[in-house]
């Protein structure tokens, strides 16, 4: 099996390194405009890893292609589709997630899954939302919480998400609110321990709302400082850092079980690169063996037939699943 | 001349007030009872 992967970033580094190091692949192909940049950190993996100049959209011959970069994603995500390639996108930004879906008639003609947001958050979260409808007779209510950045990519789009428009699933339609409010104290995973997390514009409803038709409430929030809220209409004050190293994610569900009410939390301490590149390379690993749920375009909670299963082996990448149990009153 | 003082004194409360009850937020409560626990490989299943 061939994989590709476009973008050499905190998250396309790791998953090319990921892939590279696993038997079941004859050859990982790093796409990037500068191979100048990537070839010295590729010569020391083992595995055989190749670097190829080009950009968005150039086509590349694999069975899984890993598009992690925002820029031209269509394109890139067109080309592969087009090349017969399973597409894995780790991108968050939901204008993007909307766009490809409308793929999705393209990835199912051909027979190929188009997996979107397969990041942290959305992504993570997906899996661990998927996972707890298994404890429920009916999914009443989905809440997703999220807190970190990847590399500096994703900085700059958590600064973009608290000055967006925050879109939440309200009772059968979707509610538009403004970024940067509804402030909630939520409680991480420890290291992590408590922040605040406000509405933002994030991906995580509009990835979770097909795979929970009947849910009444599917909402995300992302963790943010009172600087960020303050600066959020503003450009980024000073570069972003390299990579975030620390993060989380917390999924809360709430539902019925044996006629009565119920409430679920998991959620997972880890840096979001880490997990964005853990859940990417797993997913591109079920792509080529047919272990996704149905081809076509979609989230983690759609494509990933067995959470449990796939919990376990992000298990193995140092992704640890908690759940919080005792009472939140 | 006067009028216009006053609207844009009452402007400028209106807008330090907002940022005021933007930034500071209605509080939370953490969790009183409870944990978060490691999930072994057997429970994820």
């Amino acid at each position: 099996m061939r994989a590709a992967v476009i973008g050499f970033g905190a998250v396309g580094r790791r998953v090319a390194r990921a892939l590279a190091g696993d038997d079941r692949f004859e050859s990982v192909t790093v796409v990037h405009r500068d191979p100048s940049r990537v070839a010295e950190t590729v010569a020391a993996w083992p595995g055989p890893v190749q670097v190829r100049r080009g950009v968005p959209g150039d086509p590349v011959a694999a069975d899984v292609t890993v598009v992690s970069v925002p820029a031209a994603a269509r394109r890139s995500v067109t080309a592969a589709l087009d090349h017969g390639s399973h597409v894995i996108c780790p991108l968050d930004d939901p204008v993007d997630v909307r766009m490809l879906l409308d793929l999705d008639p393209r990835a199912r003609s051909r027979r190929r899954s188009l997996v979107l947001g397969t990041a942290m958050a959305p992504g993570l979260s997906c899996v661990l939302a998927a996972r707890m409808r298994g404890f429920f007779d009916r999914v009443d209510e989905v809440h997703v919480a999220s807190l970190g950045t990847g590399g500096p990519v994703c900085a700059r789009r958590h600064h973009a998400a608290l000055a967006g428009i925050s879109v939440d699933w309200v009772d059968g339609a979707w509610r538009r609110r403004a970024g940067g409010s509804g402030r909630e104290l939520v409680w991480f995973p420890e290291p992590v321990g408590g922040a605040d997390c406000y509405r933002a514009a994030l991906a995580d409803p509009v990835l979770l709302q097909p795979a929970f038709p009947g849910c009444r409430r599917i909402t995300a929030r992302l963790e943010a400082t009172r600087r960020d809220r303050l600066t959020s209409w503003l450009p980024m004050l000073r570069p972003p850092h390299p990579e975030g190293l620390v993060g989380a994610v917390r999924v809360e569900m709430r539902g019925w079980l044996d006629d009565r009410a119920e409430t679920r939390i998991l959620g997972v301490a880890c840096p979001p690169a880490v997990a964005a590149a853990a859940v990417s390379a797993e997913a591109a690993r079920w792509a080529v063996t047919d272990r996704l749920a149905r081809t076509g375009a979609g989230g983690m909670a759609e494509m990933v037939g067995d959470p449990g299963a796939f919990l376990k082996e992000l298990a193995v990448a140092g992704v640890t699943v908690s759940a919080f149990q005792g009472s939140l009153g | 001349m006067k009028a216009l003082r006053h609207s844009l004194i009452a402007l400028g409360a209106t807008v330090i007030i907002a940022g005021i009850v933007r930034l500071r937020g209605s509080g939370g409560t953490p969790p009183q009872r409870g944990g978060w626990r490691e999930l072994p490989p057997e429970e994820l299943g």
